[in-house]
This record gives C-alpha cells, sequence and structure tokens, in this order.
C-alpha cells in the first residue's frame, strides 16, 4: 500500500499542469461552493445537536461564567493580587450578607496538636470592617483576588498554548500526511524522537534556559501538545486525500497549500476543535504541576496552579486557602469536559442515530 | 509481515539513538553544571570536569558514552547520590516503580472499562453524565491533593493503610500510591471505552448479532466490548510507560523512592547522567511498548495490517 | 479472523494477569528479603540494650556515605552516626576526644600529636590505627577523588601540603600526617590554627582502613556490605539515594555502654504534611515541620525550634551594577528591610533577624563569648528605619541623577526563598520611592552559577558555617573569592584577613579576635551585603526521646546520647 501510494503521489506529480495549460479562474470562491452549502448546514446540525445535550450546556455556562469572573473577580474588591498586609494573614473567611447565619463570619477551628482551638481574627485584632470573601493567606493577600486572577492567568496560558498547538500540530500532521511518502516518513521520526523524550525533561529545560514568565510557560506548554494534535490531523489527511472532491480540486490546478488549507481542512475541523477542548484541561493541569515543582509562575503572581500549591502546605491548617482554587480549578476541568464530549458526539456523524 | 517488523525494529533502533543524541545536547545546553556549590571553588570545578570527562567537546562525550553504554556502563552519578553507578541506582528504583505504576494500570484500566461500558450502556441517561463526571473528578483535581486527601483520610484518620511507602509492608502501602496514580488512567479509560462501545453497538453486525438472537451481557462483553479493546489498547500503552516511569508527585507523598522523583530532582542538580539515562529507559520503553502494540495488530487484524501499511 | 481476535484476547487476560500477580503475588516473596536486614538488625541490637530504635525523618536522600565525599548535612549526620573522628562534638559542640585518647599540641601550634585508643574497633574487627587517618585524609586532598571539602584540610585546617597536593604540584603522600606507630598520629600544619582541633569532628577527616577500601574497588560505601563502622552505630539498610535507612547499635564500639538507642532508623519525607501526620501517627520520634505547621503546633510542648545554623543574605552586585555601586542605595536598600515582619509573620518556624555580617550563636571567642551575640552593634547601619533608608535613597538618587530604580533579584525555586523574596519585594516597593523589583526564580545549581559568574543583580542565598570561628563567614568576602559573589574588593579588609588567616594573630587569639571585629565592621559599613535571619528548623521530638544533640556547625544532629523511653 505504500508503495502504492507513492506511485498514486508521483503519477499525479506529473499530471501538474503548469501555469500556461490553464488560466485561473477570476472568482476562486466558486470551487468551494458546493463545500459551503454543505458546511453551513452541518454546523446547523452540529450546533443543535450541541445544545441538545444538557451536560455539554452546564459545561459551556461554566466556562462562561468562570471566564466573566477571572475578567471582573479581582476587580470587584479594594485588594490587589499582590498586595501585603502582614497583620491580615490568615484570616477564615468573611462575607456580609451570610455571616449572619454563622457561616462565613470569619471563625475557624484549628486543630492543633494539644486540640481545637476556635478563633476569629477580625475579632481578635478588632478589625470588624474588614471582609476577606475567600479569606487571606499566609501573606496576608486576598484570597478571592488572587483565586480570580489565578484563573485568568491559566486560562489564558492554557487557551494560549491549545491554539497555538493546535496551529503547529494541525500543519504539522497535514502536511505529513498530504505529501506521504519520503516527506511523511521523515517528519514522523521527527515526532517520533520528539515524543519519545519525557516531557518533564523538556519542559523543565525550556524553563531553565528561557526567562521565567507567562510566555515561557505557554512556549514550555505548547511544545508538548502539538504531537497529539498532528496524529489526528494527519491520520484525518490520510483519509480525505484520496477522495474526489482533492482529486477534483487538483485537476482544476489548485496547489498543496491551497489544497491541503482550504479544501481538507474545513473538513477536518470538527475533530480539531474537540482535540483543543481536551487539550485545555491538560494545559491547566500541566501548568498545576510544574508549579508543584517549583517552574510555575513566577511570584508574587499566581496561576490556578501555584495557588493550589501553596495553599497546600496549610491543607491541614487552614484548609480554606486551597479550596477555592481547588474548585475553580476542578469546576474549569469538568466544564472543558463536558463541552469536549458535547462537541465531538455533536460533530459525529456517526453518532447521530443513537 | 516479516518484513515490515524488522523494518519497525529497525526504525526504532534509530529513533532510539537520535533520541539519546537530543538527550546529550539538551544536558549541555542546560543552565548551570553538577558541580555548582558554595562549597566549590574554580580549582575544584575544573578538577571534578576533567574526573568526569566534561571538559571534552560534546561530540567526543556522546561517542564515548554509546560506547560505554553498549558494554552496559552507563556513567555514574554526580550529585544525587556521589559517584554511584547510575545501573545500580535504577536496578533499586525501576522495580518499584513498575510495581506501583502496573497497579494503578491496572486498577485505571478496569474501572475505566466499568465506567465506560455504564456510560455506554445508559447512553444520554444521569447514569452517563454520572459517569462522566465521577471519571472527570479523578483528573480534576491535581493528584498531589488528591494523594494527600487519600493519605489523611484513609491513613491518618482511619489508619486502613500506612501513610508512607515501606519495603515491609509492600502491598498494603502500595494501595493509596497507586489508587492516587489510577485516576487519570481511569479517566481516559472511561471516556475511550464510552465512544468507542457506542460507535460498536451503532454498528451493523451488532444488529446482525442482536436479531441473531444473541443477547444480554453475551451480546455486551462478547460482541461489543471485544471490538473496542483494540483502539481502547491504543490508548493504554503510553499511559502504561507513563505511569511505569513513576510520577514525581505520587512518589514525593508516599515517599516512594521510585524512579520519577529520581528524574526530577536529576534535572534540577543537572545530575547529566542519571536525566540521561532515565530519560533513554523511558523513550525505550515507550518506543518498546508502541513496537509491540503496533506488531500485534498487524498479527491479530489483517485489516488494521493493510491500513498500517497504507499510512 | 474470530481465532485470532480471540487470541488477542487471551494476550489481553494474560498480561492482565501478569500485572496482578506482579501486585499481590511477589510481594510475599520479595517482602521477607527486604524486611531480613532490618530483622537481624533489631535482633543484634537487643543483645546490647533494650532500647527502641529512634525514629527520624529527613527532608533529603542521603548523598554519600563516603566521609571525604559527602557534602551535605544529611550525609553527615549519618557518617558521623557510624564513623567517628580523633574528636567528636559535646553537647555544647565543643571538641573532645574519640578516637584519640589524648593530644599534645606543641609550643608553636604547628605540630599535634594524637594518642589513638587501642579498643577502637573498625565492625569487621580490625583495629582503627594512625593509618587509616592518613589513609583517609589523604583521600580528601587526592586531585583524583575530587572531594569538595578538601579544603577543608587545605584552607581551613592548613595541614602542611594539602594545597600543593590539591593543585597537584605535590604526591599525596606527602601530605603533613604520618602514622608513627599504629596509635601515634602526628600532624604538621603550616601555620597555627586555633580552631584546628573542632575540625576533627568534620567528616571530612574521618580514617577509612585502606584495606577494607581496595577489597571494595569502585563500590565503597555504596551499601552496608561496602561500609566499615567505628561508631556509635552500624549502617545495617542502606541504598543509593534510599528513602529510608537503618542503624543499629554498634556492639564493639568502645563506648558502647554510653550508647541507649537500639537503633536509628530514618525515613526520608520530601512532604511536610505526611510528616507531621506520620509523627502523630507515632511513626517518626522527630521531623521538621514548615512554618505553616507551626500554627497547628505552637503551644505543643514537643515543638522545637532547632538552630540550622544558616544565615541568609542577599548580596548585591556592587562591581557590575552601577545603582548598587553606590553606597547610599545599599544603606537604604538593607534599612527598608523588615526583618522581624520575615521571621515572626512568614517564615515563623523560630528564625531570628540578624544584623550582623556573622550570625550569632556559633562561634565563641577566647573569653568564651558569642562573636555576634550583640545585634545591635552596627545599628546605625543595619536596623530597620524607614525614615533613614528614604533619606539615603533619595541622597543615592540624586547621585546617581535618577528617579526610579528597576533590579532584579534572584532567588531558588525553594518554599522559604519564594517566601521571603515576595516580602522583601513588598516592603522595598512600599518604603523607597521609584524602586521596581523583579523576582527571577531558578533552580538552587543555576541561581548559584549565575552569581558566580556575575550574572545577576541581587542574590538571596544563605551560608552554613563549616568550622566554630568567624571566619568561615568573612573569609568569604575578601577579593576574588568564588563566594564573593558582589564582586566587592577593599585592600583594607583582604590585609585583615589575611593577617588573620596566616599571618601574625594566629598566635595572638584575643588580639586576632580584634582584627576580626575590625574586618566585621567594614563589611557592615560598606553594606557588601544585606544580612536577613538565622535560620532556625521547626522540629518535633517527642517527649519520650531526651539527650539528641543539635548543632549549628557540621554536625547537625548527634544521637549518641539519645535516649527513648519505652
Amino acid at each position: 500500500m505504500k508503495k502504492k501510494v507513492a506511485v498514486a503521489a508521483e503519477a499525479t506529480a506529473a499530471y501538474i499542469p503548469v501555469d500556461t495549460d490553464f488560466k485561473w479562474k477570476e472568482n476562486a470562491g466558486d470551487i468551494s461552493i458546493d463545500e459551503n452549502f454543505v458546511a453551513q448546514n452541518f454546523w446547523h446540525d452540529v450546533f443543535v445537536r450541541f445544545f441538545r445535550k444538557t451536560s455539554a450546556v452546564i459545561g459551556l455556562l461554566l466556562i462562561i461564567l468562570i471566564t466573566v469572573f477571572a475578567i471582573i473577580g479581582p476587580g470587584m474588591n479594594d485588594f490587589g493580587y499582590s498586595d501585603q498586609y502582614l497583620s491580615q494573614k490568615n484570616f477564615a473567611p468573611r462575607v456580609k450578607a451570610l455571616e449572619k447565619f454563622g457561616i462565613f463570619d470569619g471563625t475557624e477551628t484549628m486543630k492543633t496538636t494539644t486540640g481545637k482551638t476556635q478563633v476569629n481574627y477580625y475579632q481578635e485584632k478588632d478589625m470588624n470592617d474588614l471582609y476577606y470573601w475567600f479569606g487571606s493567606d499566609n501573606f496576608g493577600r486576598d484570597i478571592w483576588t488572587r483565586t480570580w486572577s489565578g484563573a485568568r492567568v491559566s486560562l489564558i496560558i492554557a487557551v494560549a498554548a491549545a491554539l497555538i498547538d493546535m496551529i503547529i500540530g494541525m500543519s504539522y500532521g497535514l502536511i505529513s500526511g498530504y505529501f506521504g511518502g519520503k516527506t511523511d516518513m521523515l517528519m514522523q521520526r521527527f515526532l517520533e524522537v520528539a515524543n519519545g523524550i519525557p516531557r518533564l525533561v523538556i519542559v523543565t529545560l525550556l524553563l531553565l534556559v528561557l526567562k521565567p514568565g507567562m510566555l515561557t510557560i505557554i512556549f514550555a506548554l505548547m511544545l508538548t501538545e502539538w504531537v497529539g494534535m498532528s496524529r489526528i490531523a494527519r491520520a484525518e489527511m490520510l483519509k480525505l486525500k484520496e477522495q474526489e472532491f482533492v482529486l477534483a480540486s487538483r485537476t482544476l490546478g489548485a496547489n498543496s497549500f491551497f489544497i491541503i488549507f482550504k479544501e481538507v481542512l474545513p473538513n477536518i475541523i470538527g475533530p480539531i476543535i474537540t482535540q483543543v477542548m481536551f487539550s485545555i484541561p491538560t494545559a491547566i493541569f500541566t501548568e498545576a504541576f510544574l508549579s508543584f515543582v517549583g517552574l510555575g509562575i513566577p511570584v508574587p503572581q499566581c496561576s490556578l496552579g501555584s495557588l493550589i500549591s501553596d495553599g497546600f502546605n496549610s491543607f491541614t491548617t487552614h484548609s480554606y486557602q486551597i479550596i477555592p482554587p481547588i474548585i475553580v480549578m476542578a469546576l474549569l476541568m469538568l466544564s472543558f469536559n463536558l463541552v469536549a464530549d458535547g462537541l465531538r458526539e455533536a460533530l459525529d456523524p456517526k453518532l447521530k442515530e443513537m | 509481515m516479516k518484513k515490515y517488523t524488522l523494518k519497525r525494529i529497525g526504525t526504532s533502533l534509530f529513533t532510539l539513538l537520535a533520541i539519546l543524541l537530543v538527550l546529550f545536547i539538551l544536558m549541555h545546553l542546560m543552565p548551570g553544571s553538577p558541580f555548582n556549590d558554595e562549597k566549590l571553588n574554580d580549582d575544584q570545578r575544573t578538577v571534578l570536569y576533567e574526573k568526569y570527562g566534561l571538559d571534552q567537546p560534546v561530540p567526543v562525550q556522546f561517542v564515548k558514552y554509546v560506547g560505554n553504554m553498549l558494554r552496559g556502563d552507563m556513567g555514574v552519578s554526580y550529585n544525587i547520590s556521589k559517584n554511584t553507578p547510575i545501573l545500580q541506582l535504577i536496578e533499586s528504583r525501576l522495580p518499584i516503580s513498575i510495581r506501583i505504576g502496573g497497579c494503578a494500570v491496572l486498577i485505571g484500566a478496569v474501572a475505566g472499562l466499568l465506567l465506560g461500558l455504564l456510560a455506554a450502556l445508559k447512553h444520554d441517561t444521569i447514569w452517563d453524565s454520572l459517569a462522566t463526571v465521577i471519571s472527570v473528578i479523578g483528573v480534576s483535581v491535581p493528584s498531589y491533593v488528591f494523594a494527600l486527601a487519600l493519605s489523611y483520610y484513609f491513613g491518618f484518620k482511619l489508619r486502613w493503610f500506612p501513610m508512607l511507602f515501606s519495603a515491609d509492608t509492600l502491598f498494603k502501602s502500595s494501595v493509596l500510591p497507586s489508587v492516587s496514580l489510577s485516576m487519570f488512567t481511569m479517566a481516559s479509560i472511561a471516556r475511550f471505552t464510552r465512544s468507542e462501545m457506542l460507535e460498536v453497538l451503532g454498528s451493523d453486525y451488532m444488529l446482525l448479532a442482536e436479531s441473531k438472537g444473541v443477547s444480554g451481557p453475551a451480546l455486551i462483553f462478547r460482541h461489543a466490548l471485544r471490538n473496542a479493546l483494540i483502539p481502547i489498547i491504543t490508548v493504554l500503552a503510553p499511559l502504561i510507560v507513563d505511569l511505569m516511569t513513576g510520577s514525581l508527585v505520587v512518589e514525593k507523598i508516599f515517599s516512594i523512592p521510585g524512579v520519577g522523583s529520581l528524574l526530577v530532582n536529576a534535572i534540577q542538580s543537572n545530575d547529566y547522567n542519571v536525566v540521561i539515562a532515565l530519560s533513554f529507559i523511558y523513550s525505550a520503553m515507550y518506543i518498546g511498548i508502541m513496537l509491540v502494540v503496533d506488531i500485534l495488530y498487524g498479527i491479530i487484524d489483517p485489516r488494521i495490517r493493510l491500513a498500517k501499511k497504507g499510512d | 479472523m474470530k481465532r485470532k481476535k480471540m487470541t488477542l484476547a487471551i494476550l489481553l487476560a494474560c498480561s492482565m494477569m501478569a500485572g496482578l500477580v506482579g501486585c499481590g503475588g511477589s510481594d510475599t516473596a520479595e517482602a521477607p528479603a527486604d524486611a531480613s536486614g532490618t530483622e537481624e538488625a533489631s535482633a543484634e541490637g537487643a543483645e546490647g540494650v533494650s532500647g527502641e530504635d529512634l525514629k527520624v525523618m529527613i527532608e533529603t536522600p542521603v548523598e554519600s556515605i563516603d566521609p571525604q565525599i559527602g557534602q551535605d548535612g544529611t550525609s553527615f549526620e549519618v557518617i558521623a552516626d557510624f564513623t567517628d573522628g580523633l574528636m567528636q562534638m559535646d553537647a555544647d559542640g565543643q571538641a573532645v576526644p574519640a578516637i584519640a585518647e589524648s593530644y599534645e599540641v606543641s609550643d608553636d601550634g604547628l605540630t599535634y600529636t594524637f594518642h589513638l585508643r587501642e579498643d577502637a574497633k573498625w565492625s569487621n574487627g580490625t583495629q582503627v590505627t594512625a593509618a587509616d587517618f592518613v589513609f583517609g585524609w589523604q583521600r580528601a586532598v587526592d586531585p583524583n577523588n575530587a572531594s569538595e571539602y578538601s579544603y577543608m584540610l587545605s584552607d581551613i585546617g592548613q595541614v602542611k601540603n594539602a594545597a600543593e597536593i590539591i593543585a597537584g604540584e605535590k604526591d599525596k603522600s606527602e601530605l603533613g600526617v604520618t602514622a608513627v606507630d599504629d596509635t601515634t598520629l602526628q600532624v604538621e600544619l603550616n601555620v597555627p590554627v586555633s580552631y584546628f582541633l573542632s575540625l576533627m569532628y568534620f567528616p571530612t577527616y574521618y580514617p577509612v582502613n585502606e584495606e577494607f577500601y581496595n577489597s571494595c574497588g569502585d563500590t565503597f560505601a555504596t551499601s552496608p556490605e561496602t561500609t566499615l563502622a567505628n561508631g556509635a552505630f552500624v549502617l545495617d539498610s542502606y541504598e543509593p539515594a534510599a528513602t529510608s535507612i537503618h542503624l543499629s547499635k554498634n556492639p564493639d564500639y568502645y563506648d558502647a555502654d554510653k550508647v541507649q538507642l537500639a537503633g536509628l532508623s530514618y525515613q526520608v519525607i520530601q512532604d511536610s504534611q505526611q510528616a507531621l501526620m506520620s509523627y502523630q501517627a507515632g511513626d517518626l520520634d522527630t521531623t521538621l515541620i514548615n512554618g505553616e505547621q507551626v500554627d497547628q503546633v505552637k503551644d505543643d510542648p514537643e515543638f522545637l525550634s532547632i538552630g540550622a545554623g544558616y544565615m541568609w543574605y542577599l548580596s548585591p552586585n556592587v562591581r557590575d551594577v552601577p545603582e548598587l555601586a553606590n553606597l547610599n542605595i545599599r544603606k537604604a536598600m538593607t534599612m527598608a528591610i523588615d526583618r522581624e515582619a520575615i521571621t515572626n509573620d512568614v517564615l515563623k518556624d523560630g528564625s531570628t533577624p540578624t544584623y550582623t555580617a556573622v550570625p550569632p550563636q556559633f562561634a565563641a571567642g577566647p573569653d568564651g563569648s558569642d562573636f555576634s551575640e550583640d545585634q545591635t552593634k552596627f545599628s546605625d547601619v543595619c536596623t530597620y528605619d524607614t525614615a533613614k533608608a528614604v533619606e539615603y535613597w533619595e541622597k543615592g538618587l540624586e547621585e546617581l541623577g535618577v528617579s526610579e530604580i528597576t533590579l532584579d533579584m534572584v532567588l531558588d525555586a525553594d518554599d522559604a526563598p519564594q517566601k521571603v523574596a515576595q516580602v522583601l519585594k513588598e516592603q522595598w516597593e512600599t518604603t523607597l520611592p521609584g524602586l521596581t523589583l523583579n523576582l527571577v526564580v531558578e533552580p538552587k545549581k543555576q541561581r548559584l552559577q549565575d552569581m558566580q559568574e556575575g550574572n545577576f543583580q541581587i542574590g538571596l542565598t544563605r551560608w552554613g558555617p563549616d568550622y566554630a570561628d568567624p571566619m568561615t563567614y568573612l573569609g568569604m568576602w575578601v577579593t576574588d573569592n568564588s563566594n564573593n559573589y558582589g564582586f566587592w574588593s577593599n585592600a583594607d579588609y583582604d590585609a585583615i584577613i589575611a593577617e588573620c588567616t596566616t599571618g601574625d594573630l594566629c598566635t595572638d587569639p584575643e588580639g586576632r579576635w580584634a582584627k576580626l571585629y575590625e574586618a566585621e565592621q567594614i563589611v557592615m559599613d560598606e553594606a557588601v551585603i544585606f544580612p536577613l535571619y538565622t535560620q532556625c528548623n521547626a522540629e518535633m521530638l517527642s517527649s519520650k526521646v531526651t539527650g539528641v544533640e543539635y548543632h549549628p556547625v557540621a554536625l547537625n544532629r548527634v544521637y549518641k546520647n539519645a535516649v527513648k523511653a519505652e
């Protein structure tokens, strides 16, 4: 089979007409008229199928909600994400409306080795006008502000990394699959080498060589995630490239670039988007892991991952410090997964009748 | 077929050599040196560089390293455990990682399969959503938090299992780490099982089987699940390598003398030989398993053999 | 095709079974093999005393149990458990005779003669002889071994010919140490070294039996079989970079009567939550905890804060950064630091604010007083005074002709440095108008390289004393010392240090002491470093355990006299 493909490729290569053989049609859009029509219809179907699935809709709503809070949350009170008030450290959560009910009133029960004690630093230090909605951390920084700015950082990192690796991985896979033969062989060997080296080695190395910061983390995440994307793109390309519409396009004189990105790409955008949705939570998670190893976003900036690994040390003492970032992170992961699942089902016509 | 297998093995070996070279170059791009310590002065550093042959050009070092490796000598550790042969280090640690990883794969695969089956058979019901949520929750909380929580409740509060790994109570003390490690596998397997099962259940031959009067567990297990398993193995294979080569987080929390934490420590202390050896073992296992999976497919399913050749 | 699918199913089933067996079955087969070591050990220990094992948590694995190769505190602690040097530390950190029964010092202070005890035995039954020390010391300076602490013999110990041997100019047999007979060891020094006896408990100076060493080949000190003990305990379970280590009482130890513990069992636990939980569950007798956990245990009588010796300080790069070359800027910065807030509010482990270039509580002078007991002696140049800081700052800005300064600070990716750096950033930026501080977090190896190469602006670093003399700190800031990160250079200072190390003052302890104060004064006046705090470790020690000796220098914990009640 491999040989045959190669032969076919050579054969078609021989058929590629020179410029003088044909005249380009003025309206290049005409070529893809059919496809546009199909696509519209297809996307409409996808839309309907997606919104019929409750879990996917819940996931989407949650993502929107968290994104909105990530944007406006840090500005909702007067604290900045790095403002330290060392005299106000480790204050338990306190919310104005809820404190009457005996919850979120700034009281915390500490389990010490010598017994349980109940403390309320707001009263103890006579700061009754102070409200830390999610409490304050061991530097006296507002956890509410930090959680949402952390969510903002995590989302930016994850979405950026996913989008960039989509572009790289997709192009790589499409090109490798389209040209086949020697090109494919070389590109796949390279991919095997890149994939065979433990991620951790590559990522830590990058973070050591480049200046630590958000861009470096995005770059490091991108480098490790593109392989999966390229596999999918290549497999889809192999499926599609033998089909008639590609042949037709080629006969009409389209060059490889046009065929890859204008003809084939729109047809595989479904699986690609699904993969992007899956790679966002992976990116958030990898970032959290990097924070745990001490290579995450540099202090005093924070991400959900760094907040969790900071709060981790207070896990058994002031557990309220780790709970908000964990809940936000878990919800993000869950909702991205739900949306991805929903999308995949909506995009996969094979499952339509189920 | 034979030719294909041989060719696959050949390219794999070549890939491994390439990986080794890349690792070598990466190591030398790494900032810092293994002998950066407050207490060392420049002269001592020069002596140490000479002693370990690090003063030679990288290509020379590479050739020497490959030569030594073929003789079964992977060098000594510079920092982590000074002057200890790498093989000795790995010999004592890799089996532990493989054991814990193996258990994790097993737990994850079984639980994942069950969850995935449940979700597929009760598609679009509350069970489906529940299974999805359960499988996702496992991966939604960072594993270190999960591991600590497990250790706190089952180790500290309930005293069911020891909190720390120990060679004396090997089985009991492997439980908590294996469970915390298995979460990711479980979620991935559950998700893939679900979608593969949905696909299989919707296929024509299931309809045929059903119309022939096959029903109940026989239908699901003999006809559906077996067909869904192949793609699942594809997903499982790299996960197995990931798990068996150790996890920093779980090893750190449960004090497991495995290879995951060794790798991270080695990277951070520029212990070149340890990083290279461990990464190489990881790569070899990864490529080896991929090779086996590929060849197995070829033997087992002629359709895949054809498709493979087409790739 | 169907058959082939069956094959796959069977293969799968087999692999799963294999996995199962791997999980459960071999467990029973392997466990006894692993456990046998410890069982034997406890049986052996039971002969001598009826005590129990002391279960100790350590944070990092042991790097090496080879006395001349090991270089970190944890390794030293374990090596010292099973090896005795000529001297050992008593509870107050003073050198007391160990393998050496007595010693004589020549009048010029250049020759030490140690008389070794005859009942000191290696764990294979051979006697510990003077030749073992000669062999060990020669290993330390042998360039082929590249021992990282070789300077303990050359620069610090001033043993004759040590420096030349390390530099490869002389053969190691020319080292100024000779075995006169089996029990007499003679050491020649270049110059008198007042603290020479206190070096004798440092592991680099420990003996190694040549015959045994040669019989191990390359594997010396990589397993219990390739290790010889002559100390209070015998190593019986150890693997390179192991997470658990076990030692049991050495029945042949010359001082065995005093050793109360049946054994020591070390457990590496990197996560402090797990450590505290294990301690509470009774699986550990002593453990380190982190600052956050102190809230949980501060009222507990078992909570201790133990001096770790390390002084943390900031090193401004005065050579390459014009802003930091300005003395007023440096003074402003050191005065704008609220060290109390750092230790009390952030670290919480008992660390103490430090305002001197030599930290307190490790170096006692000729009159027995602590070199840095008075922390206020430099209060005109190093204290927390925001008003004065701003004054200096504005003067400095004027001299530089700028209104804003942006500085980068390098620090380790560990917990404590990151905490401290965040507070420093906040304190400086609020107190000193126009200052922006960027934190550059790096792994330690890289941070050190950047600092040694001058590729930094301000560095947060630490230094632990190697021997009980202020020189272990003051020696760092002489011109061209590799730990003089700021590249500061002062001829007067260099002269004082030279005079105190190899010059006339070596034989005049009082005069030397006074000169060292002068040197410290120069460092502080010039704000060469900004001292921050002296590190303490927050630890838990079970109330059943008494007699563990803690030291900030060389051997952090000594268990020889520890007792664990039933």
